[in-house]
């Protein structure tokens, strides 16, 4: 168990303090009590390589709105980090939006300073694949995490560190799940995003609807949307629908206009402050990306 | 950058949009590229919007990614309408028009700009005119979701256009005013917004060929008809209610299914994170791709482990270390070899040489794997042999030298058994010739060709000739040294038997000046039979038989391989009148020898044999007995009652005549018993 007093203070993110205790503690957390993902396992190969450089340059004082900067950054690079891995193992957009559900709803309360957020995020995605029914090995997870951190390396031996990784991310699945209060499934955005998408579709002329890249842009800015808690604060619809709009509008997309528009239509609780609200949450988190990554 | 897209995206949004981009996109040298041409255009805005300010921005600073031309990387999947309706894999909404409370002129506008020749529409016959029938649209049946029934938009369909129906009726007959048909569109005026119609199925295009057109019943409308009806009717109907109510929501593979739909890949999904663009993923990364290099180190390390205990002997744990190795990653080449190495030691051949095998498919060019598998094959061939299955072991051998042909054990173990082959298939000719005999009761052609002064006993006559083709196969052999004891053993025997049942030549001076005539012809003749063989040693030994007398010349045959056999028997069958009896007498004392050198391709040499050999041959030449058998039928063509055959046949061979119908009985139940298999 890691000891507080050990941590250097604030001199980078909050990800990295307490493992800058330990010799570059890797998400292994099998040194704690069984369901804690505590930091301090003895690894090498931990997530420091990553968290490294751009997080020195926010380093400050300890006032809060640093700590909450950072750890905004954090969680976003650890949603990138869940998302990257998505694609690698093979994932649906669904599941990956699962995880990262998991993710954020599991540091809605809970610090940042006790749990790995790298372990975490590794049990997640595993977690999700079960709950999505597209199930994923561990064995794969923790192939994709090593190489993820260790840029270009040969695969891990099927040795005691194997093991050890395995358990941690075993154990740490139960303590999401006890922390959420097992509710796992949510409902997505993705089912609303897209039947709207269909009815759009029959709103618009066929051939400028396929000169027009309007699905892969909503879906990608569907999938963009889970690198931040915007995902949890929003209601699914308003999300499919903002995302839409953004779309259809990034293309001048002329829609026919009645006596409703088409997004009230299809949403009926949605207000345009709504979509802003989404939009401009989808765009601070484009910026964040400069800052971060 | 894609300038329509661009272009149509700034017309909406006006000036401000492209001020807001060139203070973005300044570096990048594609916008500078068509930023000329769009600075050209005035742009008023279009689309009212408060916060456009937010949407300009996104655009301005993702324009990069936007406009790539290779953004767009949907190919949506048009042809899966049939079973849509049927088994609504999603939810089929009605038309978001009716929603939206979109007024009837723009509504109008926009099905005259949509609706294309070739789609299908549903209509109610409001009249009949003699020259066709008038529609009522009801919506659209192809795919396009219209809110188009209070339009009244009214499409002809000519008479002409009505399928006929081979009765001499007037096909308007069968039409109704009230009924519901469903018609592609024929013809399509925008301008003046006229629509024809037409039942003819190929008015419809190819993706909605399915579609049957003609009348329809009420549950046949398009579903999202029906639901625009309730929609229409009940103004609490919801989009979203309505959505949550359709069975199709609730499918669990809905989103996969409308992704595909739409084109969009989940694979490699599009993102417009800059850290997320395709490029950046390497396929080393991948999950797949670490597994399997991860689980091929795995084995490796099992293998290790497994060698290291084969060379301190201890042999299971080495088995268990394979298997293990195998169970991590399958057909992992070096524990194939490994293990094929080990089943070698152990004696499991077979299982070795599958080993081999497996791990020469995946890697060819495995050195270790050929060489072992090499000698595994001979080894296995020489099992084989000892189990007399000659035609397996040359298999083994031949594959053995086409992995490696420079391996010399192969080389010399194919030599030898393809004598071993050829000669156990004389044998087995003798066999079945003199099954033919005894079964023969007629006279054969052969016979019939025959002297009459020769037919004491057709029986000796027709084993004389049956030994002069077994005589004649044995000279095709070249110097083969490795010779089956038994077939020696018995060709002396059946020498010695020849001796006893010869009669005295009729006229031996001749026989000996046909020998020599046969020389030159036999030296001549090619053996067409045999592949290796040449004519020379049959020469040589021909010539070597001139000054002998007739039983050291059956010695000599013996010894020396009865070379010259074949050639002699064969001219005397290309002159079998002349021939007559004398050249008999030197030729059976060969044919015993030779039988069992017989190769494959008997068969294709009997073709090219005339007349009697011809036709002996052909009644040997299907079958193709395995040496046991042929050793059994020259057993007892050997006319020695001798069940093991190297025994002494000298006891046998007085008791000969009596036995003799016993051995032939026991041939031709063999022979029923094997059957008649193709020969080789």
């Amino acid at each position: 168990m890691e000891d507080p007093s050990s941590r250097t203070a604030h001199d980078g993110p909050p990800g990295q303090v307490a493992r800058g205790g330990s010799k570059s503690g890797g998400p292994a957390a099998h040194g704690g009590p069984p369901g804690q993902a505590a930091r301090g396992g003895s690894h090498s190969g931990g997530p420091a390589a990553h968290g490294g450089p751009p997080g020195q340059a926010a380093r400050g004082g300890s006032d809060s709105e640093t700590d909450v900067t950072r750890e905004i950054k954090t969680h976003f690079r650890v949603c990138r980090f869940i998302m990257e891995s998505g694609v690698k193992l093979g994932m649906r957009s669904v599941p990956v939006a699962t995880a990262c559900e998991l993710y954020h709803r599991f540091f809605e309360c809970v610090s940042l300073r006790v749990y790995e957020p790298y372990l975490v995020a590794m049990s997640c995605v595993y977690l999700a694949g079960k709950v999505e029914e597209q199930h994923l090995r561990t064995r794969d997870i923790i192939n994709v995490s090593h190489r993820y951190f260790h840029n270009a390396s040969a695969p891990l031996d099927c040795d005691r560190e194997f093991w050890e990784l395995r358990d941690s991310v075993v154990q740490c699945e139960l303590l999401i799940l006890r922390q959420l209060d097992f509710h796992v499934s949510f409902r997505h955005p993705h089912k609303y995003l897209l039947h709207y998408l269909m009815s759009v579709k029959a709103l618009v002329n066929r051939h400028a609807w396929t000169r027009t890249p309007v699905a892969e842009t909503a879906w990608a800015l569907l999938r963009d949307c889970y690198h931040g808690v915007m995902c949890i604060h929003h209601a699914p619809q308003h999300i499919a629908i903002a995302t839409l709009y953004l779309a259809l509008n990034s293309y001048g997309v002329e829609m026919p206009v009645g006596e409703r528009e088409w997004w009230q239509v299809l949403c009926e609780d949605v207000t345009k402050e709504d979509i802003n609200a989404v939009i401009s949450d989808l765009l601070q988190l484009y910026d964040m990306e400069a800052k971060c990554v | 950058m894609d300038r329509d897209l661009l272009r149509q995206c700034l017309t909406h949004h006006g000036e401000s949009l492209f001020n807001t981009l060139q203070c973005e996109q300044t570096e990048n040298p594609d916008f500078q590229a068509v930023a000329s041409d769009l600075a050209k255009a005035t742009y008023e805005r279009r689309g009212a919007g408060e916060g456009c300010s937010l949407v300009e921005q996104f655009i301005a600073r993702k324009a990069d990614i936007l406009f790539c031309p290779t953004w767009r990387t949907a190919v949506p999947r048009e042809d899966e309408l049939e079973d849509e309706e049927a088994t609504e894999p999603y939810a089929i909404m009605p038309p978001a028009e009716l929603f939206m409370e979109v007024p009837f002129e723009e509504r109008r506008a926009m099905l005259y700009r949509d609706l294309e020749r070739g789609d299908a529409v549903v209509g109610r016959i409001n009249n009949i005119r003699e020259y066709g029938f008038f529609l009522t649209l009801l919506c659209a049946a192809g795919g396009l979701r219209r809110d188009i029934e209070d339009l009244e938009l009214s499409a002809l369909c000519h008479i002409k256009e009505i399928p006929s129906t081979g009765s001499h009726d007037d096909p308007l007959s069968y039409y109704q005013i009230g009924d519901l048909i469903r018609g592609g569109v024929k013809d399509l005026d925008r301008y003046q917004e006229k629509i024809t119609v037409s039942l003819l199925p190929a008015s419809l295009c190819p993706r909605l060929a399915h579609i049957k057109l003609g009348v329809v019943a009420r549950e046949e409308l398009p579903k999202h008809y029906s639901r625009g009806l309730r929609v229409a009717n009940d103004t609490r109907e919801t989009y979203e209610r309505i959505l949550r109510g359709c069975h199709g929501y609730h499918n669990p593979s809905v989103v996969e299914y409308l992704l595909g739909r739409a084109g969009v890949s989940d694979d490699r999904p599009p993102s417009l994170m800059r850290g997320l663009q395709s490029k950046h993923f390497h396929e080393e990364d991948f999950a797949t791709v670490i597994r399997k290099k991860q689980s091929a180190s795995w084995a490796l390390k099992c293998v290790r482990s497994g060698v290291d205990h084969f060379k301190h002997g201890r042999h299971v744990e080495a088995m268990n270390e394979y298997n293990k190795a195998l169970e991590i990653d399958t057909n992992n080449v070096e524990a194939l070899v490994a293990r094929g190495a080990l089943y070698a030691n152990k004696g499991g051949m077979m299982k070795a040489i599958s080993d081999f095998e497996l791990g020469l498919e995946t890697c060819p060019d495995h050195r270790n794997a050929k060489k072992y598998l090499c000698q595994t094959l001979v080894e296995r061939g020489k099992q084989l042999q000892e189990q007399e299955k000659f035609v397996t072991a040359e298999g083994l051998y031949r594959r053995a030298l086409s992995l490696d042909d420079s391996y010399p054990e192969a080389q010399a173990a194919l030599r030898r058994i393809t004598d071993t082959i050829q000669k156990s298939i004389r044998l087995r000719e003798e066999a079945t010739a003199k099954e033919t005999e005894k079964a023969k009761s007629g006279k054969t052609s052969a016979q019939k060709l025959q002297r009459p002064s020769l037919s004491p006993t057709s029986t000796t006559s027709s084993r004389r000739r049956s030994k002069k083709r077994r005589r004649k196969r044995g000279g095709s052999e070249r110097g083969s040294q490795r010779r089956r004891r038994r077939s020696s053993k018995r060709s002396e025997e059946e020498e010695e038997e020849e001796e006893e049942e010869y009669p005295a030549p009729p006229n031996t001076s001749a026989s000996f000046l046909y020998r020599q005539g046969f020389l030159g012809s036999g030296a001549g003749r090619g053996e067409g039979a045999s592949e290796d063989e040449g004519s020379e040693p049959r020469g040589g030994d021909g010539e070597g038989r001139r000054g002998r007398s007739f039983s050291s010349h059956a010695l000599a045959e013996i010894d020396g391989g009865g070379r010259a056999a074949p050639g002699l028997s064969e001219v005397q069958l290309r002159q079998p009148g002349t021939a007559g009896p004398a050249p008999r007498g030197p030729a059976p004392a060969a044919p015993p020898l030779a039988a069992p050198r017989r190769t494959s391709l008997d068969g294709g040499r009997s073709q090219s044999r005339p007349g009697r050999g011809a036709e002996l041959r052909g009644g040997e030449g299907p079958r193709a007995p395995p040496p046991s058998t042929s050793t059994s039928s020259s057993n007892g063509q050997g006319g020695v009652a001798r069940p093991p055959q190297p025994a002494g046949g000298g006891a046998g061979k007085k008791g000969l005549p009596a036995n003799l119908m016993d051995i032939f009985n026991k041939i031709a139940k063999f022979e029923k018993e094997k059957g008649a298999g193709p020969r080789k």
